[in-house]
């Protein structure tokens, strides 16, 4: 009898492979296509020089006032003797290493999710999340902890955004999924209030929410009680936030196929039971891209915060360009400043989602 | 448990009786009744939407049924969480499209149910895991995850899965449908040696072979009713029903 024998696999053909092969496949494949190439090629050779020169070359990098830019470039010398306040906003500069604590514990707590030991990172990281945003409070506070009160109209800049948003997406996360929950469920009263909490939320622009939270929910608090106005739009954020995650954890759960439930009932797990080790494990994993992007979204609407007249960072960036001692129109490089450092958060942010999708991903071969 | 007692003497350990239900308006199970005795080997086919897996679902309670009555082990399946759950131990199942939780790993998946429904220790259930797989002939995949098995190994998995929870009772929903014929052996050869245990089975199979081979009873289902029943010898061989001689000249023919 013959005995079968594969064929050995053989590498692919050099013509495929190669910088050469591929411009050629991707910018000169046919004459409209070069033709493209050559005029985007153009452009950068026009636009790129002026914008290195302004940025770089011909920029002033020294000195403290703005006597010192009498360059034709960027004066990054405003960027720089604003940069505590865009950072810490007035945060009292002696107090300045609670901030920076805080923002070590953040990264902290993100690379313990990812590096502790596997048999207590999840309920180890969980109780973590959770609890960063109260420790929060009492380090940036300080009367908790004995520290001197720093109180929140001082609070500002870009941690100030930071804090907020990380503060109400780790408290919108249980949140909103419970809604998601409450949106699928059976009985007719839960389903309903889910779906009007929802709604309303997700179809408020969140603009409106931020006056509400500033003017209209103190007249629903008890006479004479004063709930500080970033606790109130803290609360906003975290309603806004539940309302549109819980769409994006439905779509997770409408991923899910039936079998999974049926084979979980058919094991005899309780409905939490099934819910919490089986579900939602696979709804975070199909829903963290929308996760994520509903972060970042939220991330970036924290800006809006400054129509209110809280001290985030764009806020303190105006203050900044209508400063008597820096008159000079300086809009350009603040914003730029203010782009790069979001982008760079957000862009970070992606690189982190990446990471977790991979480790979660079980479904490779190997 | 206490089990009800049978005309024959034998305990019957699945009693249904006019049993029914309706999707809507469209009636699936019409007047179902069987009786299942402890140890017992069912094979049930049938044409697909005619109630087979419905009627199996019905009896872990996967689907639920407007009349009539349906014990298990004893215990009446009523709409009580408790009565449920209780019934959902005793019952271990196996899918056509295995379900694997494919975010566990496979040893992951046999501990799951022993450690949180069962209150085993962990390492226990481990071990008891470990055991079920050399069973199924595949120890060596204990760390990996379901994704990375062949379909035959999956479903190879499942049954293990369901066995640590020490079921008396297994149903299997079409095991073999969603699997290419060179792994249909291996799971028939498990769920063969099951058998050879004294398992009690109840099986929604096309697979012949399988029900010549270990089967006490074979039922024929169409249009939600049970048309046939008999041993496997004469239901092959002398059916009395002209729709279940179409269905086995269908199935065996070609």
């Amino acid at each position: 009898m013959r005995e079968f024998q594969p064929v050995p696999a053989r590498p692919a053909p050099v013509k495929t492979v190669g910088p050469v092969a591929w411009a050629r496949a991707n910018l000169f494949s046919s004459i409209p296509n070069s033709m493209m190439t050559l005029f985007v090629m153009a452009l950068f050779v026009y636009f790129i020089p002026p914008i290195v020169d302004w940025a770089f070359l011909s920029a002033n990098w020294t000195g403290t006032t703005e006597d010192a830019c009498v360059r034709d470039g960027a004066c990054w010398v405003f960027v720089k003797a604003w940069s505590y306040q865009f950072f810490y906003g007035t945060y009292p500069e002696e107090e300045v290493w609670r901030i920076n604590l805080m923002l070590g514990l953040l990264v902290l707590v993100i690379a313990a999710s990812f590096t502790l030991p596997k048999h207590i990172r999840l309920k180890a990281s969980v109780a973590a999340w959770l609890l960063l945003p109260l420790v929060g409070i009492a380090v940036l506070d300080g009367r908790l902890l004995g520290l001197n009160q720093v109180t929140t109209d001082l609070w500002g800049g870009f941690t100030l955004n930071v804090f907020m948003a990380a503060a109400s997406i780790i408290v919108a996360f249980p949140f909103s999924f419970l809604w998601a929950l409450g949106r699928r469920s059976e009985m007719p009263f839960i389903r309903s209030v889910s779906i009007i909490f929802i709604e309303f939320f997700r179809g408020v622009p969140v603009l409106s929410l931020f006056f509400m939270g500033s003017v209209m929910l103190p007249l629903f608090f008890a006479e004479g009680t004063n709930v500080d106005k970033l606790i109130r739009v803290w609360i906003v954020l975290i309603f806004f936030m539940s309302g549109y995650m819980a769409e994006v954890f439905r779509g997770g759960f409408q991923a899910v196929p039936s079998g999974q439930y049926e084979a979980a009932d058919s094991i005899g797990l309780s409905y939490w039971q099934k819910i919490l080790l089986i579900i939602l494990p696979q709804v975070i994993k199909v829903s963290m891209p929308n996760i994520l992007a509903t972060f970042v979204m939220l991330f970036k609407n924290t800006t809006f915060l400054l129509i209110i007249g809280i001290p985030e960072v764009v806020q303190t960036l105006q203050t900044a360009l209508s400063n008597s001692y820096w008159l000079g129109g300086h809009a350009l490089e603040g914003y730029l400043f203010v782009f790069l450092v979001f982008w760079s958060s957000c862009f970070s942010m992606s690189l982190l989602a990446r990471r977790i999708e991979r480790q979660m991903n079980t479904d490779k071969r190997g | 448990m206490s089990a009800v007692k049978s005309s024959s003497g034998a305990e019957d350990i699945i009693v249904i009786e006019n049993l029914n239900k309706w999707y809507g308006n469209f009636h699936v199970l019409r007047d179902i009744n069987l009786r299942v005795k402890k140890g017992e080997r069912i094979v049930i086919c049938g044409p697909s939407g005619s109630g087979k897996s419905t009627t199996i679902r019905c009896i872990n309670r996967l689907e639920e049924f407007q009349e009539g009555s349906l014990v298990v082990d004893g215990v009446e399946m009523i709409n009580d969480v408790k009565n449920i759950e209780t019934i959902r131990k005793d019952v271990g199942m196996v899918f056509q499209h295995f379900n694997l939780f494919p975010h566990l790993t496979i040893l992951e998946n046999l501990t799951l149910g022993p450690i949180w429904v069962q209150k085993k220790p962990k390492a226990e259930a481990e071990a008891t895991a470990m055991q079920y797989l050399e069973r199924v002939k595949i120890p060596d995949q204990a760390d990996k995850y379901p994704g990375q098995l062949s379909g035959g190994q999956q479903q190879r998995v499942a049954i293990a899965r369901s066995l640590c929870m020490n079921p008396n009772i297994m149903l299997f929903d079409e095991p073999t449908s969603a699997l290419d014929p060179e792994m249909i052996k291996e799971v028939l050869d498990v769920m063969v040696e099951l058998a050879q245990e004294g398992m009690t089975m109840l099986c929604v199979t096309h697979e012949m072979g399988f029900a010549k081979k270990v089967a006490d009873r074979v039922i024929f289902m169409d249009a939600g009713q049970i048309v046939e029943e008999n041993e496997p010898n004469e239901f092959f061989n002398n059916p009395q029903n002209e729709r279940t001689k179409l269905f086995l000249s269908q199935i065996l023919n070609h």
